[in-house]
């Protein structure tokens, strides 16, 4: 099994080979990483050539031609270092790999003189170390390559002054507490099982120690994924990492492996009982609200971006708290929609913030002419983040809402309170959409200002990753329940049926159908004979600075 | 495929919803006119008011933010209203084919238009119109949850059932819900969520003539704002007609019966009317307050009755 050995160790070895070349010869360095991720992308697509299997480092050494029988290491040893593939984590892997590649061809325009030194370096590391985490069975070797995450998560910011600095410290302070408390939970587990294998352990919640343990790792769990009430770094990282960094760790990755870890807790080794079920699903509802809520009064766009990460992971909270098989596809679809439309803003917002050098809603508009492909793209992520039909996010967060009402029918107290849970989601989700009105308005919409008038779109190599993952957004929308629903999703949480009813490529076509009508329409009609005039303000004179502030347009909340 | 445009377009989509939304239109412009001691118009108004527009009348595009969007914004407003309109009108006509939306589909197909309206008032860069778009959105997220908790009563009435044709089912086969006291105050709470999704006084905020000259409309004219006409004509049908649907029984459509259909609509068009000729403009802040609190404590009272099976 070679093949996990080289997704593993090639992008660490060459990351750590890049330390050599100096920052001068970026781009050469970015395009040597570029390569080694299409490298091991391809090779993580062929990890759906094989089938589950358990490995430990014994029945490994001899397909990688080492011979350590000579070594007189103890054959307990070897098979505690053991590598699980199954179809969680296939799935996983080949999201990082998308991820990966995406991520590294924006960086190799927006990654400028005296951004992040050693960005490349760090970046291949990370990918190793998330593979690596991905595919480990045994829990400390899961530990080791989670928490070098940390560590490059850490050094993805780039400490240039002194708020950025004190970020980066909150973080790594942050990551690595709560690393050091999944340490508890694996001493626990491993005093009450003997075992370190992820696989083999299927505790029931009964006894206190147990319940230490779910909560350990549930802790590690949530700072890594960004969940309330361990979400704080976010935001500040958000704020003040390069977007690419963003868009990189606590946007996908993070996201991924916060909930892939999350989904081996909840589904595997441990059984949740009822109130375990109620405290998840509070957490889940108060991420979305609290977050959200926050995201409103923000002026600055890349925090208010790191805000709904934040709350997006509330819903997949709520998927895996229900426990029904519904709940966890619902879960890990919401997991891979949030990491591709958010890992996407976070990218268009580096872009308007390459073209513009802002960083407020209040200093930028009207740019939708000017930069139109980022404007469109974002326009579709806003869309799906908010769960507006037939995109994905309406997809997964549809399949969340059924797994809730399904769960009422059930006899405990989580399931009677079903209706607050639906209520806040649904609740959360018209708020994302508040928010997200202000932002595609505030920044794209609304009247351009005098001093963006030379502002142009990205180059492509910026665009292009935009685009695809906007692409991405469609695609996993329109064949949602169809397709990717019950190819990608139900070989890992078991096959269901839907409760309810949603067509989604049949209502995507009649989306595109009305379009063309409607242009047909405009073309048949009076559109011939249009003109163009400035606004009509009922009578005033247009001002060079007449514009209503987006920033003001939930004023009214926070009088509440 | 044939088919599904059929029901999109022609029955119950597009053309037959918006006939029938012109026409309650009239009805409530007519009814308007008789509270205020005026004639009111012809029968076909709103048919001339749309041709008129869409034929005769030239487009204007803004100077300022995006125009393609300012002209999509009305199209995919006509889709979310007739997708949830065939989506809602379908099980009413008892027409059962592959082509169904569960309740949870429906619920967020009837925020598309509110959403495209907002997007496409933004997208023409007018003061006013951001004005009108920022206090639709503080509008829905007043209304949304109260909304959602009507339609989670029908769903615990159900027995968590959410698909339209079981809720029509259980009622014809039982009583219409609204024959129990949880039923009456849902119905209420419905009412006033159906006001403020279409608009009219005393949530009409977004629009307020006399004050952002029609806020978020301000900017459209000629075809774009034929199309905006189309979406609020669907609309005013398709939405008293969802009410019908999940708490007066929906309709049965044999002989006689085809009379108490039509009248249970006209019933909630008329109420709706009245509210509107009775009552004055709110403040968005005293919107918002009406349904946060009141609407959403009276929506939760009937849940609970609902529990204790009432």
């Amino acid at each position: 099994m070679d093949l996990i050995f080289s997704l593993i160790f090639l992008p660490v070895a060459v990351g750590l080979l890049l330390f050599l070349i100096p920052d001068k010869f970026r781009t050469v360095k970015g395009i040597i990483a570029l390569l080694i991720i299409i490298n091991t992308g391809l090779l993580s697509a062929s990890i759906y050539t094989f089938g589950n299997q358990v490995l430990n480092l014994g029945e490994i050494s001899p397909t990688l031609g080492l011979d350590i029988s000579d070594l007189n290491i103890s054959p307990h040893f070897l098979e505690q270092i053991s590598f699980n593939q199954d179809s969680l984590s296939r799935l996983i892997i080949v999201f990082i790999s998308l991820f990966a590649f995406l991520i590294a061809l924006y960086s190799l325009v927006y990654i400028k003189e005296g951004r992040v030194r050693n960005y490349y370096p760090f970046l291949l590391i990370t990918l190793g170390c998330a593979y690596g985490a991905v595919l480990s069975d045994n829990m400390l070797l899961f530990l080791a390559f989670w928490g070098a995450l940390g560590l490059t998560l850490y050094k993805l910011i780039h400490g240039h002054d002194e708020e950025s600095s004190a970020t980066a410290k909150k973080t790594l302070i942050l990551i690595g507490a709560s690393d050091s408390i999944m340490i508890l939970g694996i001493a626990i587990i491993w005093k009450m099982t003997g075992s370190l294998s992820m696989t083999e352990t299927s505790l029931q919640a009964t006894n206190i120690l147990t319940v230490v343990a779910f909560f350990s790792l549930l802790i590690g769990s949530f700072t890594k994924a960004g969940a309330f009430p361990f979400h704080t770094w976010v935001p500040d990282y958000a704020q003040c990492a390069p977007a690419s960094s963003s868009a990189y760790l606590p946007a996908s990755l993070d996201k991924l492996l916060g909930i892939y870890f999350l989904a081996r807790i909840t589904t595997g080794m441990f059984k949740m009982s009822d109130w375990m079920s109620v405290l998840l699903l509070s957490i889940g509802v108060i991420s979305i609200i609290a977050a959200v809520m926050m995201a409103l009064v923000q002026h600055n766009y890349k925090r208010l971006l790191g805000f709904h990460a934040v709350s997006q992971v509330g819903y997949m909270i709520l998927g895996f708290a229900l426990g029904s098989m519904i709940g966890v596809a619902a879960g890990l679809f919401h997991m891979v929609n949030n990491a591709i439309y958010k890992s996407g803003l976070f990218l268009s917002a580096g872009s308007v913030e390459y073209r513009t050098g802002k960083e407020e809603i209040d200093d930028l508009g009207g740019l939708a002419k000017a930069m139109p492909v980022t404007f469109i793209s974002t326009l579709i992520f806003a869309m799906s983040i908010s769960g507006v039909p037939p995109f994905n996010g309406f997809a997964s967060k549809w399949m969340i809402y059924q797994g809730i009402i399904d769960f009422g029918s059930g006899p405990g107290i989580a399931s009677k309170l079903w209706v607050l849970w639906l209520a806040l989601a649904v609740l959360g989700s018209a708020l994302t959409l508040a928010s997200f009105i202000k932002l595609v308005g505030g920044i794209f919409l609304s009247r351009r200002r005098p001093e963006f008038a030379k502002v142009r779109e990205v180059p492509v190599l910026m665009w292009l990753p935009q685009a695809v993952l906007a692409l991405i957004c469609v695609v996993f929308g329109v064949f949602a329940t169809g397709y990717v629903v019950p190819k990608l999703f139900m070989p890992v949480s078991g096959t269901f049926a839907f409760v309810g009813f949603w067509n989604s490529s049949l209502v995507s076509w009649l989306v595109i159908v009305s379009i063309l009508a409607g242009i047909i329409v405009y073309l048949a009609s009076s559109l011939k004979r249009f003109r163009t005039e400035d606004s009509f303000i009922g009578g005033e004179k247009i001002q060079d600075r007449t514009q209503y502030a987006t920033t003001e347009f939930y004023k009214t909340f926070g009088e509440f | 495929m044939a088919a599904s445009l059929f029901y999109f377009f022609v029955f119950p989509g597009i053309l037959f919803a918006a006939t029938v939304g012109a026409l309650l239109s009239w009805f409530d412009r007519k009814i308007s006119a008789r509270v205020q001691f005026r004639k009111g118009p012809p029968l076909l108004q709103p048919f001339y008011d749309f041709f008129k527009l869409l034929l005769v009348k030239e487009t204007i595009l803004p100077k300022q933010g995006s125009p393609l969007v300012f002209l999509l914004a009305p199209v995919l407003a006509v889709f979310g209203a007739a997708m949830s309109g065939v989506f809602i009108l379908l099980p009413l006509f008892n027409i059962t084919t592959g082509f169904r939306g569960d309740l949870l589909v429906i619920f967020y197909l009837l925020t598309v238009p509110s959403f495209s309206y907002i997007i496409g008032a933004l997208a023409s860069g007018n003061p006013l119109a951001a004005v009108g778009g920022s206090r639709e959105m503080k509008l829905i997220l007043g209304y949304e949850v109260t909304f959602l908790l009507v339609i989670a009563g029908v769903i615990m009435k159900c027995g968590q059932h959410f698909d339209l044709n079981t809720i029509i089912q259980t009622q014809q086969d039982g009583s219409p819900f609204i024959g129990s006291v949880s039923g009456v105050i849902l119905f209420i709470v419905a009412i006033f969520c159906v006001q403020a999704k279409l608009a009219l006084v005393p949530f009409d905020m977004p629009e307020a003539e006399a004050e952002i000259t029609e806020g978020i409309f301000i900017e459209y004219s000629g075809a774009a704002y034929a199309m905006i006409k189309l979406a609020k004509y669907i609309m005013f049908f398709i939405l008293p007609a969802f009410i019908v649907a999940l708490l007066m029984g929906g309709f049965n459509l044999h002989g006689i019966n085809i009379l108490w259909a039509v009248l249970k609509v006209i019933a909630v068009v008329l109420l709706l009317t009245l509210i509107k000729n009775t009552n004055p403009r709110l403040k968005i802040k005293q919107a918002i307050k009406f349904f946060m609190i009141w609407m959403n404590l009276l929506a939760v009272i009937a849940l609970v009755l609902i529990a204790f099976g009432l």
